[in-house]
């Protein structure tokens, strides 16, 4: 477990210096906060139009009233007269809490989709190259001549990859929380699961990745476990369970739709992600240990 | 016990899907190396040395055949406690300094902490590398690339070291200090393994060689055992016309000076047959000169045979 550990640790070290990986990073997350700015401008909008509509309401109601107030509408021409303070009524306010639960939840839906698809580029990078890039560069032939087996050399790299998917889980998950509450804005219900499905979805992909990366080009082998199971197969189908599928993993639906999935489903989707992880470690270590590696 | 024993090991690398037949890099190669030996490894390009190092590292799987180290098969990992490794073109990862390098592979091979520091000033020292531990690895030149990488291969005190082309990055300088470096090993017993091109390096240091060339083991021995004399030459006195008539229907060549002769017997069976006819014509054989053959020699002669067809 020692040598696992310690080939995890150098494998994060790796990764942190990473260019590619940090500017994958970097742009995820200036996506999230450009995608957050024009929400905050939408926002105001929602707000301005909410008081218009209301002001010009009150005027026609006004206008309506007759005679008495003839005089004070002749006055509202007039610069010194004293503003008219804007009163939302209860439908109005009914209506804008509504527009702004509406926009709530698609901030909250883009903010998850930039997040989840910049994640699987940043994953499908890091699993993809963790162990075909030592083969491609050399440098695994020193590090498997020490007393490490390539299972452990293997496994640690794929725990490296868990560590760093982690952080950044980590990371999306805090930043939507702070817009939020920042924002006064209500937090999805559907959002307590969304991070933790998104990470259960990127490390799958991610062991997919590692895997095809021993036989073929990472660039090919990412482009293929981003394809592979992408919405093909539902539950009831048998192929759901023996190829992989992300589809059920995705919280997009229900953040839009604010509605929570069961604590049951998500613990099933759990265990399908880590069942799923194992097979593909399984096969992964069978390949690496008859691949050739110089 | 013997440090590395290889069985009739065999490797084909396969050509792609579209090409029905493979190269053969390595046809039926059985070699003992005996613990405590610097054994050289000889041979030209494409002649299957790196082939048989990956295969005894467990880099590559052979086509037939297997590989031991110290009698376990080579893709046991615990056997590689004992054993150093440095490749002919160092590769190390490019975001570690020279002493954190060190460190990670200290803690790799199991160096307790409380003695990596002092190990890895010792080595650091011992390779000239003092001045550019700290610094990134992406920073230091082919030789000292070398150096780092024969420091990690040294790091864990291995009993087998095993180097691949190891001077073919440095000058002359580091190379005297290289050899230095593998006659302390000698010194302490350890067993070397190494593949070089440079014949002068390995026949200063090595206790037997082989030489390999396609694939195949040509020759293997002790230097002497593999210098087996190239010609003999008696420097004779007392030379009659007699004495030349005779020799003249043998094989030797004579040449004549100041009252002697030096006759040139190039093998055994020619030298028996000139000294029966100096002792027959009562001259007197003043000396014997023996030349032998270098390991250069050596190494073309069996190039060229092996070339033979």
């Amino acid at each position: 477990m020692k040598i696992i550990l310690l080939i995890a640790a150098d494998s994060i070290r790796a990764l942190l210096h990473q260019r590619l990986l940090i500017g994958l990073m970097i742009i995820a997350l200036a996506l999230i906060a450009i995608f957050s700015a024009i929400l905050v401008g939408e926002r105001k909008m929602v707000t301005q139009n909410a008081a218009a509509v209301s002001a010009a309401n009150a005027a026609s109601d006004e206008s309506a009233a007759g005679g008495a107030d003839a005089a004070a509408s002749a006055n509202a021409g007039n610069p010194k007269a004293p503003a008219k303070k804007v009163t939302l009524s209860k439908e109005d306010r009914q209506k804008m809490a509504e527009a702004m639960d509406q926009m709530s939840s698609m901030f909250q839906t883009g903010f998850y989709a930039v997040a989840s698809f910049g994640g699987s580029l940043v994953s499908l990078f890091i699993f993809s190259t963790a162990i075909a890039a030592e083969i491609r560069k050399g440098t695994i032939r020193i590090t498997l001549t020490k007393p490490v087996s390539r299972t452990q050399f293997l496994l640690g790299k794929y725990l490296g990859g868990v560590a760093v998917m982690a952080g950044y889980a980590l990371i999306a998950s805090a930043a939507i929380i702070l817009f939020t509450r920042f924002n006064r804005l209500e937090l999805s219900p559907a959002m307590e699961f969304a991070p933790w499905l998104m990470f259960c979805r990127q490390l799958m992909l991610g062991a997919l990745a590692m895997l095809l990366s021993l036989f073929v080009h990472p660039f090919v082998a990412s482009v293929l476990a981003f394809l592979a199971g992408n919405g093909l197969y539902g539950h009831h189908n048998p192929l759901f369970y023996l190829f992989p599928s992300y589809q059920p993993f995705s919280s997009i639906g229900q953040i839009l739709q604010g509605t929570l999935m069961s604590g049951h489903d998500v613990l099933l989707l759990t265990l399908y992600a880590a069942d799923f992880i194992v097979l593909m470690m399984l096969l992964a270590l069978w390949r690496f240990h008859t691949k050739e590696l110089v | 016990m013997p440090a590395i024993r290889i069985d009739n090991l065999a490797k084909t690398y396969r050509g792609g899907w579209w090409k029905k037949s493979g190269v053969a890099a390595l046809r039926g190669l059985s070699l003992e190396v005996r613990e405590g030996e610097v054994f050289g490894f000889l041979g030209p390009n494409g002649a299957g040395k790196t082939t048989t190092i990956h295969l005894l590292l467990d880099l590559m799987r052979p086509t037939s055949g297997a590989a031991y180290v110290f009698d376990r098969p080579a893709g046991d990992a615990t056997v590689r406690r004992r054993l150093g490794y440095l490749p002919e073109s160092v590769n190390l990862h490019d975001y570690r300094s020279g002493r954190g390098l060190l460190e990670f592979y200290a803690a790799l091979t199991g160096i307790p902490s409380a003695a990596r520091a002092a190990r890895i000033d010792r080595l650091l020292a011992l390779l000239k590398l003092e001045e550019a531990a700290d610094r990134s690895v992406t920073k230091y030149s082919k030789g000292m690339l070398q150096r780092l990488g024969f420091a990690q291969a040294l790091l864990h005190e291995p009993d087998l070291i095993i180097l691949d082309e190891p001077t073919s990055s440095l000058d002359p300088v580091g190379r005297k200090e290289f050899r230095d470096i593998l006659l302390e090993l000698k010194r302490q017993g350890k067993t070397v393994f190494i593949s070089s091109h440079i014949l002068s390096e390995v026949e200063s240091v090595c206790d037997r060689v082989a030489i390999l060339a396609k694939g195949e083991l040509v020759r293997v021995g002790t230097l002497q055992e593999l210098s087996a004399p190239k010609s003999t030459k008696l420097v004779v006195r007392g030379v009659r016309d007699a004495l030349i008539d005779a020799l003249a229907a043998t094989s030797a060549e004579l040449s004549l000076a100041r009252g002697e002769a030096t006759i040139k017997c190039s093998d055994e069976a020619t030298r028996t047959a000139v000294e029966r006819l100096v002792a027959e014509h009562q001259a007197i054989i003043e000396r014997t000169e023996i030349e032998t053959q270098s390991l250069e020699d050596i190494f073309f002669s069996a190039i060229a045979n092996k070339k033979e067809p």
